[in-house]
């Protein structure tokens, strides 16, 4: 086989490259959407049985209305995302002015075999600085068999001046597969922000 | 104005039905705010008073400044009606 010398202008137009693998754990990216005064992001293609794992990084999402909530759902199947979903949330907490740090369970934002959308995290600020960033995995969507789990963790600047770390982790309570999943505030429209989907090999 | 979903990336303006749909969305939010405000403050004041909860236990007798800045924290959802009340409230000053 000839050995072919590779420089860099060589390499700068390269469109694509067959027979390289990735190693069993990387992070394969698939998508990257970009809000800019969006109702919702979704992501309709690139979620199927090629991996076993997702991971949605969310990055500086700003929301347009104060005090709004981000929030995910996911669609099983037809047009709309209303999969029937079961959660819990928590968060962990600590205010500018070191008064109020404490770990809590927040009942408003569990699911309990419900269609509403998941939310990650509540009560964004809307300052011009702040925003909130975070993952979220989605294991296995295209099971025929389980449930579809998710497991989310985001850090965000709160109206009231406070960080607040939350968790959240519950599953689609389905056998059919995901093929969809869509990020939105809970008002108003996602002002800015990227969110980048990746497969886990 | 119309409202855009971003789609894989596309920019596609909402039909009809899902600016009615975001639209009630919209409505139910904004009858919420009194309540979520109350929840806001609420969750804040219990914080403050399960940080003092110790100085209460039975072989403990509270001064008569914490005694007057628990029984604040407790009454400071009496009177509020609106969001702007809410947003108005003055914390008291722990002893």
């Amino acid at each position: 086989m000839a050995l072919i010398k590779l420089s860099n202008n060589g390499v700068k137009n390269v469109t694509s490259l067959s027979g390289l693998t990735s190693s069993v754990g990387d992070l394969v990216f698939i998508s990257k959407q970009t809000a800019s005064s969006s109702a919702s992001i979704s992501f309709t293609s690139g979620i199927d049985s090629t991996y076993k794992e997702y991971v949605f990084y969310y990055v500086s999402m700003h929301p347009q209305t104060d005090g709004s909530h981000f929030q995910v759902n996911f669609r099983d199947g037809g047009s709309l995302y209303d999969a029937t979903k079961t959660s819990s949330y928590f968060r962990a907490q600590q205010k500018e002015d070191g008064t109020d740090a404490k770990v809590g369970y927040d009942s408003d934002f569990h699911l309990a075999q419900s269609t509403n959308f998941q939310t990650l995290v509540g009560y964004l600020s809307a300052d011009n600085d702040h925003a909130c960033s975070g993952y979220i995995h989605l294991f296995n969507p295209s099971s025929t068999t389980f449930v579809k789990h998710y497991l989310s963790v985001t850090s965000n600047t709160n109206i009231n001046d406070y960080n607040k770390v939350t968790r959240s982790a519950g599953y689609c309570n389905t056998t059919t597969a995901i093929d969809g999943v869509q990020f939105k505030m809970s008002s108003g429209n996602i002002d800015s922000g990227d969110i980048l989907l990746y497969g886990v090999n | 104005m119309p409202r855009y979903k971003l789609v894989n990336g596309e920019q596609i303006q909402l039909t009809a039905e899902e600016e009615a749909a975001r639209d009630a969305e919209e409505a139910a939010w904004a009858n919420g705010a009194f309540d979520r405000a109350m929840a806001d403050l609420r969750q804040r004041r219990d914080g403050l008073l399960k940080a003092t909860d110790y100085l209460a236990l039975s072989d403990n007798t509270l001064s008569a400044n914490m005694t007057t800045y628990r029984q604040n924290l407790r009454d400071i959802t009496n009177g509020l009606t609106t969001v702007e009340d809410v947003n108005a409230v003055t914390w008291p000053t722990k002893p």
